[in-house]
């Protein structure tokens, strides 16, 4: 499932771009821009290029948005305001 | 403070929001409302024909109030509440805003939840759209705007019915296809039942399983889980899609199972990015438990929506067992 959700991510913001399995997890590929995204236990992901580890996330919010950052820079970014009322 | 109900009127120019408006002031039950028109031009004429005190009507004139006149609708409702709370004017119990015909709605609902000069004092009641009986359908193939004011609303309603037959032309269909959620009411030369106008908790309970429909660039969906959502999971669920969705969100309003909340379901309600704090219901308003959330959206993909609900639902299980 975490694979249609960085597909469907890469849509939202309008890249273009691949999401295959590899053996440790999968690699996000946009252009020559390419990262894999590693489970790590007990949960959470790892980001890695190449050899080294960009980031370590505890769930999905923070991969999507540092996969954001690194393969759609120019992709706008909302932030949730609750209302007072 | 008990916060004071707000309203705001839309509807694309000449869909008859001004001849709603005078009829809702001339109903006893609204009379005591303060009014705020906001008009596109150097002259405003709205004014006119809106028979009620003067001491209560302010002009938002020269710009929309969604874009250039956002901060002097904020100041506006403002000094109407400072001119309450002095007794110089008649003590209104009630605002109601008139937009222009080109406005986009949802900026005007972010500064009414969020401005902190005025959030405090008033609660936004709801967004009602008129949209024209006989021209309607035209102006939805060619005025996105128009769209966007449809599909914001809490309560739709159908003006110069007397020209044209809402059912009959398929604007009726058509609008209930993209914004399920609203109640649609008919409305001749400005008559409606006012009071089906100003309540948002009926509004929210008439949430039911929205048919996938798509047209002119707008979709709407719903999103249904069987299973209760950790409220943990709802959370992140909104931060997710207010950070990547963006504008692309129109509307969101669902009820959803709460697993820490059993029997209570929980409403949640956002225009784009912004969102009411949940109210918690006493009890499900029908049989059917389930967790619904309806999407109106510009290409938003269902199918992403509820992969990452999914998704973050098994995290957060996962993390709470562990």
């Amino acid at each position: 499932m975490l694979r249609d959700v960085l597909s469907g991510a890469l849509r939202l913001w309008d890249v273009a771009g691949t999401v295959e399995p590899d053996a440790d997890g999968l690699i996000v590929t946009v252009g020559e821009a390419a990262l894999r995204v590693v489970p790590r236990a007990p949960h959470g992901w790892l980001v890695v290029r190449g050899d080294e580890t960009l980031g370590v996330h505890a769930g999905v919010p923070g991969l999507l948005r540092h996969l954001r950052d690194e393969l759609a820079p120019h992709a706008k970014r909302g932030r949730l305001i609750i209302g007072a009322q | 403070m008990t916060a004071l109900p707000v309203s705001v009127i839309t509807g694309f120019l000449g869909s008859g929001k001004t001849t709603l408006l005078s009829r809702l002031l001339r109903d006893p039950a609204f009379e005591r409302t303060a009014v705020i028109i906001n008009e596109f031009g150097a002259v405003g004429l709205d004014h006119l024909l809106v028979e009620s005190s003067d001491e209560q009507i302010l002009m938002l004139e020269g710009g929309c109030v969604c874009c250039t006149v956002r901060g002097d609708l904020v100041r506006a409702a403002g000094d109407l509440l400072a001119r309450r709370a002095a007794g110089t004017v008649t003590p209104f119990e009630r605002i109601v805003i008139e937009t222009t015909g080109l406005a986009d709605p949802a900026p005007i609902v972010h500064a009414l939840m969020t401005d902190r000069d005025i959030a405090d004092a008033v609660r936004l009641e709801s967004v009602i759209a008129t949209v024209d009986a006989a021209a309607g359908a035209a102006t939805l193939d060619t005025h996105p705007e128009s769209v966007k004011q449809a599909a914001l609303a809490d309560c739709i309603v159908v003006t110069k019915s007397d020209l044209a037959d809402p059912a009959a032309n398929g604007l009726a269909e058509r609008l209930q296809a993209l914004n399920p959620g609203a109640p649609k009411l008919v409305a001749l030369h400005g008559a409606v039942d006012a009071t089906q106008l100003f309540s948002k908790r009926t509004h929210l309970a008439l949430i039911d399983e929205a048919p996938a429909h798509h047209h002119g660039g707008i979709n709407t969906f719903c999103l249904r889980r069987k299973k209760p959502l950790h409220a943990v999971t709802l959370s992140l669920f909104l931060q997710v899609v207010a950070e990547h969705c963006g504008a692309r969100l129109l509307r969101l309003k669902g009820l959803v199972d709460v697993v820490e909340s059993p029997g209570r379901p929980a409403v949640i309600h956002g225009v784009q990015h912004v969102f009411h704090p949940p109210a918690w219901l006493d009890a499900w308003p029908d049989q059917d438990r389930s967790t619904r959330i309806v999407v109106i959206s510009q290409g938003l993909d269902a199918r992403w929506l509820q992969d990452l609900l999914e998704l973050l639902d098994e995290e957060v299980k996962a993390c709470s067992i562990s």
